[in-house]
């Protein structure tokens, strides 16, 4: 079916439109709607990362400020807290993905926080651009079929 | 003439063509996930090298194996990394080859059926006169 709707301007895809039938635009219709819904969901992902990368670097804000032998809580599961102190508060072990660690200072980790929030931004201004060029392309499907149901409905 | 044997032969082989047809798209459907699969891991691995390479000479990389971390050097890791992305990229290609034979005999497929279902049509509309 046409999925990349890339060089037709918005007067020529709904001359493409008007051409077809109703059983095709409602394809149309259904397939785009699906593709902006699977866009809207890996959008409302990115948000939820970006979220965490950031409670990430304020927690690490946080930690910084800690001195060294300060009395802590360490949770050893959801509800189990064990009295300790913190130790070296300086060094961070970071999660780099596919199972790798680096131990980086905090400012190092906040800085690693902040770039990776950076690379989310940019995918997700991306992204936020092609879903409304597609619910675009989703709302001049609908209102051509709709058009076209009205032409072949008033037979009265 | 359009003897009902025919008829019922022409149906077979339209149900051994369509049959066929849908394996096909099933197999393309499950290429579809595995590359998916494949095309996340290896973006995720790159990242990593991007960060690997950031790091100083002596800066601390640990691995997590199951349960345990374990301290790995740097130039391994880079090495471990680097082979990572290479084999996933050797498979991908692997599969976008496969996917492209897959797909031209769907198409074929598709034709296949179409002709044998026209022929079905035309015997029908031949017995219908007679």
């Amino acid at each position: 079916m046409a999925s990349s709707k890339g060089p037709a301007s918005p007067a020529v895809r709904v001359a493409e439109m008007e051409k077809m039938s109703v059983e095709q635009l409602k394809a149309v219709k259904e397939q785009t709607d699906l593709e902006v819904n699977l866009l809207q969901d890996s959008l409302n992902n990115i948000r939820t990362a970006t979220t965490r990368l950031d409670l990430a670097s304020v927690a690490l804000h946080d930690l910084s400020l800690r001195p060294q032998g300060k009395k802590m809580l360490v949770p050893l599961t959801a509800s189990l807290y064990v009295p300790g102190t913190l130790d070296d508060s300086e060094k961070v072990l970071v999660d780099i993905g596919t199972g790798y660690f680096v131990e980086k200072t905090t400012v190092e980790g906040k800085d690693y926080c902040e770039r990776k929030i950076h690379l989310l931004k940019s995918n997700y201004d991306q992204l936020l651009e092609l879903a409304s060029k597609k619910k675009t392309v989703a709302d001049e499907a609908g209102a051509v079929l709709q058009a076209k149901v009205k032409q072949l409905a008033p037979q009265t | 003439m359009a003897s009902p044997a025919a008829v019922r032969e022409l149906q077979r082989d339209l149900e051994n063509k369509a049959n066929d047809l849908s394996k096909i798209q099933k197999d393309i459907a499950k290429n579809h996930q595995v590359r998916k699969k494949y095309t996340i891991q290896l973006g995720e691995n790159e990242l990593v090298l991007k960060e690997l390479e950031l790091l100083k000479e002596d800066a601390n990389v640990y691995k997590l194996i199951g349960p345990v971390l374990v301290k790995q050097d740097l130039a391994e890791a880079n090495a471990n990394v680097r082979k990572r992305i290479e084999y996933i990229s050797a498979e991908l290609k692997r599969l976008d080859a496969i996917v492209q034979d897959l797909e031209e005999k769907q198409n074929s497929k598709r034709e296949a059926v179409l002709k044998v279902q026209q022929r079905m049509q035309a015997l029908q509309a031949g017995k219908a006169k007679a």
